[in-house]
């Protein structure tokens, strides 16, 4: 377990790299799903602006 | 008949509700994908030869490019779309898939500056490939700016879409830059024809990685891309059902 | 509404005109004539009109002046290490010399309604966007190229560079031209919109950068330099051919 973290002496590098990469990732299913979210509000907003029966 | 197919992924409801239905088509099997990748590749590929546990750095570096690269053509030919044919969706699926691209570039350079430091000496080089990825950072951020400075929603569709189009040019110049000039980027090892210079226990998880990406990144774009069709239906009434759901 | 007073055809503008920007090359002319006269109409008329506001064009050269002369302020007056700087040093002031004048390249046809006078006039507007663009790079690229070998000259360069130094940043400056075009015309009506223009201008002018300044440093160096200036030249010609169309579908999008 240790030799894995280790990543023979280029830990330093490895695990930054993934770690990175999985922010992005995990980033951009945050952003995705809150943009689908702020827009379904709007839709709602505009339709009760605009006086539609909820 | 084909394209009735076409005509019909056009119709902003019919968009939205396929997209629905095949996001979790897309995002489950690319999480199988990623973490069989992450496993094959961290735990069961044997040490480079010349690079030792370092090289393992790939498997998140090439697939972040990958997508770089891939994001950045599909929104150039969605933005050629909706500009030759006037379809908003398309114009949705170009919007959707800026942000996307502009981050994985990112991880991209930052992934490849840690490559690059124990590899050869230096965490950056202003050599073809390493500059023009930086450019296309530029260009995505310049996407995302003009849409961003363009009140008109419709306006703001078709200047980005020119944009798009104009940058394109950028996509083989890095692709095909470590071939053009000599270059401190490695030869591409993968894309290559014929044999492939990996040994089976490192490439498969390699390409696990890069397809799980790729379906990472269409399930992305079906969930942005519902709320960028949303935001251009303004009075529709089919928005009627879909919001009260 | 502006009420324009136009001149009959072919005849000069008035010495009295109406509009302070009125000059020969208005509409009405414009949609009598070929496509080739038009266009030569356009150029005349934006270079008439430049000349009139002679304070604005010497702007951008006064800037490439004052930025070359940041460095060897800012790193050493040595003329030894300055030579080895001059060529990034004269590309890049040329570059951001040449970004400040492309905001005034639609900007006072786009307000007072001239731009869009053209889009309706029926002539190409592909050869229209040629023509600003070729008045764009007369009143700026031009000069610039012109005031290239005496900065570099500044900067340690030795006499025998001058034909090089002019001919790379005449040769590239064409393609910078064309590319800031398009790139004035997509942020036309953005608030603010000069960053953009060069977020936008900047990473495609970038081979530009590239072979210019290569082909700058030979020249300093005494080498042979025709190689990255043929491939300048190339890119200038494919900036002729494409650059214009997209400018002028830019131009009808931000016209909508």
């Amino acid at each position: 377990m240790k030799e894995f973290l280790d990543m023979g002496g280029y830990a330093l590098y490895v695990w930054p790299s993934y770690a990175v990469t999985l922010t992005v990732v995990v980033l951009n299913i945050v952003w995705a799903r809150r943009a689908l979210t702020r827009s379904r509000a709007e839709a709602r907003r505009r339709l009760i602006a605009q006086g539609e029966p909820q | 008949m084909t394209w009735t197919w076409f005509h019909r992924l056009a119709s902003p409801p019919y968009a939205y509700a396929l997209a629905a239905r095949l996001t979790p088509w897309f995002a489950w099997p690319a999480a199988l994908l990623i973490l069989g990748g992450l496993w094959g590749g961290l735990v069961l590929a044997p040490p480079d030869y010349q690079q030792g546990e370092g090289f393992r750095i790939i498997y998140v570096h090439a697939p972040s490019a990958w997508m770089s690269l891939m994001v950045y053509t599909t929104m150039a030919i969605a933005a050629a779309v909706g500009l030759i044919w006037r379809i908003k969706v398309a114009h949705a699926v170009a919007a959707s898939c800026a942000p996307i691209g502009a981050s994985f570039t990112f991880a991209a350079l930052v992934t490849g500056a840690l490559w690059g430091e124990p590899m050869w000496g230096t965490y950056w080089e202003w050599d073809p490939r390493l500059t023009s990825e930086l450019v296309l950072l530029f260009l995505y951020l310049g996407y995302m700016g003009l849409r961003a400075g363009i009140e008109d929603p419709h306006r703001a569709d078709r200047a980005s879409a020119v944009l798009a189009v104009v940058g394109v040019v950028n996509v083989p110049i890095i692709h095909y830059s470590v071939t053009w000039w000599n270059s401190l980027h490695q030869a591409p090892s993968v894309m290559q024809l014929g044999k492939p210079h990996m040994p089976a226990a490192m490439l498969v998880p390699l390409l696990m990685m890069l397809l799980g990406f790729t379906l990472f990144f269409v399930a992305l774009l079906l969930v942005r891309l519902r709320g960028e069709i949303l935001s251009r239906e303004r009075s529709a009434s089919w928005i009627r059902e879909v919001v009260r759901a | 509404m502006i009420a324009r007073v136009p001149p009959a055809a072919g005849t000069l503008a008035s010495g009295a005109p109406a509009l302070s920007r009125t000059a020969e090359g208005d509409v009405p002319a414009l949609a009598a004539a070929s496509a080739l006269q038009a266009a030569r109409l356009v150029l005349r008329r934006d270079l008439q009109l430049a000349f009139r506001k002679r304070a604005q064009l010497v702007q951008p050269l006064a800037f490439f002046a004052m930025v070359t002369m940041l460095f060897p302020l800012a790193t050493s007056p040595e003329l030894s290490k300055l030579r080895e700087i001059a060529p990034g040093v004269i590309w890049a002031a040329a570059l951001l010399a040449s970004l400040l004048a492309l905001e005034f390249l639609f900007r006072d046809d786009a307000q007072d309604g001239t731009l869009e006078q053209y889009a309706l006039s029926g002539q190409s507007l592909t050869w229209l966007m040629f023509a600003k663009t070729c008045a764009h790079w007369l009143l700026t690229g031009l000069p610039l190229a012109l005031m290239a070998p005496v900065a570099a000259l500044s900067l340690g360069a030795p006499g025998a560079a001058v034909p090089g130094i002019l001919l790379s940043v005449a040769v590239g400056s064409v393609t910078v031209s064309l590319i800031g075009a398009i790139g004035a015309a997509l942020t036309l009506g953005v608030k603010r919109g000069g960053v953009l223009l060069s977020l936008l201008t900047l990473p495609l002018s970038l081979p530009v950068l590239i072979f210019g300044a290569r082909a700058t440093q030979l020249a300093i160096s005494g080498s042979p330099y025709l190689a990255p200036l043929e491939l300048l030249a190339a890119l200038a010609v494919l900036g002729v051919t494409l650059a214009p169309l997209a400018a002028a579908a830019a131009v009808r999008i931000s016209l909508e």
